[in-house]
């Protein structure tokens, strides 16, 4: 995998369509949503399986007691709604009733990032990874395409702890090889480079795709926690030069994981850290525009590159 | 129907459950007393209801400070020595300061008010063969929580969940009439389409009467408001909102509480 597919397909509607396809092997999966069902695509789920599609309405904190609730009855529940509604409203019953009480629930949280555009600050979820990494029992993922997605969901409905899985809401690019497996608490090195190592997660990811010179060495860190820190350090070791970029704060993000990382092990390495810098987003024309504006553009990326040579 | 004892039977029993509750906060050197002492006799009725049987149906304490009260009965149930219960709230200890599943027979951690009831909801839900008792406190009715879960176990006709209120009138800070009215609390819940029924919290006969009631509402979900009094048994500690918590009871204060718990 040396260069970027121009076929683009939507993360949400993969995550929706792999909900569906589980349904009909998992007799326990369990949906709980908060009037989001068509945002999250899970309206095919909901028709076909009425008993197991258990719909909140616009109360996030009792959706998670009642998923936990769920799960506790033996159920495999996806709790699903906007990153900016869940994890952003319920954080608390999150860290009681799913996380100390290791419930088996999955929270989905859609519309993340600057990816949602032109729903503007109040819905541009920044600081759902900071939020949620911070949560023991908690795992954390973010698919970088919609082919990863659907390995991802299918792998964390078989585990019986907590986890979070943050998706987007446009279509963006396919990178991710179809034959490649997603094991939790396993970084992929999508393509091989010698001078600057690549982390991200999610679709911003795909930026780095795009540049041919200098030598890339890019990691899709979609298993944010647990981290893989040994296919981390191992390139960074290999390059000298790391750069991590993120549709998130810079405050709590993967940067600051990585970061941790490098400075607890023996590796040396220069480091710049591409995410939004202590701002709300706003409402714009599309992604690119807004990643531009917060410094976390295709152009930024190219600069960071050249700083850090 | 752990103890299947006789309303007279479980009054001496709650009366030794508070001797073992004063004890014990005396000894850890801080409790949530009052409220424990409040909600006691409404656990200890759930317990021994011919109703009940919580080796298949579910005790959920979303009002995870009054623990030391459901430790007390557990540790009857369990056969935890009096030792063991007075490790609570030490390091180590599975006798947290809030309900812990850490505890045998503790199904929900809990601690952060109004969680309890969105997970009974969940659970009666999940599991339609049995019974799921939540006990909430009055104070705890102010989180937009509780509401949320009375609003969805109206939809989901879940008539295998029993809500039962602790209603003392006092919350952390003083009366919950001051801190936030609960204005006519029953009225609600009939809007909010459930059954209710208001009850004597201390007394053990109309307890289990009521219980029996709310069990026997398969259609609606039940709730329960016993009326209680806070620091139930110790005159110094009734209606007495210092008594919220306590760190470092006096021997002074102890001795008199035992005294009257005599």
């Amino acid at each position: 995998m040396s260069h970027i597919s121009h076929n683009q397909a939507s993360i949400r509607q993969s995550f929706g369509d792999t909900i569906y396809e589980l349904g009909s092997i998992m007799p326990d999966l369990y949906v709980v949503s908060m009037d989001l069902r068509e945002s999250m695509r899970l309206t095919r789920f909901a028709n076909k399986f009425r008993s197991r599609f258990i719909e909140c309405g616009v109360s996030e904190n009792n959706a998670a007691g009642v998923a936990a609730g769920l799960a506790k009855a033996g159920k495999t529940v996806f709790l699903a709604s906007f990153a900016c509604f869940s994890p952003g409203v319920n954080w608390g019953t999150i860290r009681e009733s799913i996380c100390y009480n290791n419930a088996n629930v999955k929270i989905v949280g859609g519309y993340a990032g600057l990816m949602a555009g032109v729903l503007g600050a109040t819905h541009q979820m920044l600081e759902d990874i900071s939020l949620v990494r911070a949560l023991p029992n908690m795992e954390v993922f973010s698919p970088v395409d919609a082919t990863e997605t659907a390995k991802i969901v299918k792998a964390i409905a078989r585990t019986k702890s907590p986890a979070y899985l943050r998706i987007v809401a446009p279509e963006t690019p396919l990178v991710f090889p179809p034959h490649l497996s997603f094991t939790i608490g396993k970084s992929n090195v999508l393509k091989k480079g010698r001078d600057i190592t690549i982390i991200g997660h999610g679709p911003i990811l795909t930026s780095a795709f795009t540049i041919n010179k200098p030598s890339l060495e890019i990691i899709n860190c979609s298993s944010i926690k647990p981290l893989d820190e040994k296919t981390i350090l191992a390139s960074i070791k290999k390059t000298g030069r790391c750069i991590v970029i993120e549709d998130h704060q810079k405050n709590g993000g993967l940067g600051e994981a990585v970061a941790s990382a490098i400075l607890s092990s023996e590796v040396k390495c220069k480091f710049a850290h591409l995410a939004v810098d202590n701002h709300f987003g706003q409402s714009g024309k599309d992604y690119h525009q807004l990643y531009s504006h917060y410094h976390i553009g295709q152009k930024n990326l190219e600069n960071a590159i050249k700083k850090i040579l | 129907m752990l103890f299947r004892r006789s309303p007279h039977a479980l009054e001496k029993l709650s009366k030794e459950l508070r001797q073992l509750m004063l004890d014990t906060t005396y000894i850890a050197g801080s409790a949530h007393i009052g409220g424990a002492l409040s909600v006691l006799d409404i656990i200890v009725a759930l317990y021994n209801s011919p109703d009940l049987n919580f080796e298949k149906d579910h005790f959920i304490l979303s009002a995870g400070h009054l623990c030391l009260a459901h430790y007390a009965v557990l540790s009857k149930i369990h056969h935890i020595s009096e030792k063991q219960l007075q490790t609570f709230t030490q390091l180590g200890s599975i006798f947290q300061g809030h309900e812990s599943t850490d505890v045998p027979g503790v199904e929900f951690s809990s601690g952060s008010l109004g969680q309890g009831l969105s997970f009974a909801a969940g659970l009666a839900l999940g599991d339609k063969d049995s019974h799921v008792v939540c006990v909430t406190s009055d104070g705890e009715h102010n989180e937009g929580q509780i509401w949320e879960a009375l609003m969805f176990a109206n939809k989901y006709h879940l008539g295998n969940i029993i809500n039962v209120v602790d209603y003392n009138g006092i919350q952390i800070d003083g009366k919950t009439e001051d801190i936030m009215p609960l204005g006519e609390l029953a009225a609600k819940y009939l809007r909010f389409g459930w059954t209710v029924t208001t009850v004597d919290g201390h007394d053990f006969t109309s307890l289990l009467k009521t219980i029996k009631q709310a069990k026997n509402s398969t259609i609606y979900p039940a709730c329960i408001i016993a009326k209680t009094t806070f620091g139930k048994g110790i005159s110094y500690m009734e209606n007495n909102s210092e008594y919220h918590h306590i760190k470092n009871l006096s021997d002074k204060l102890y001795q008199l509480g035992l005294e009257e718990l005599s």
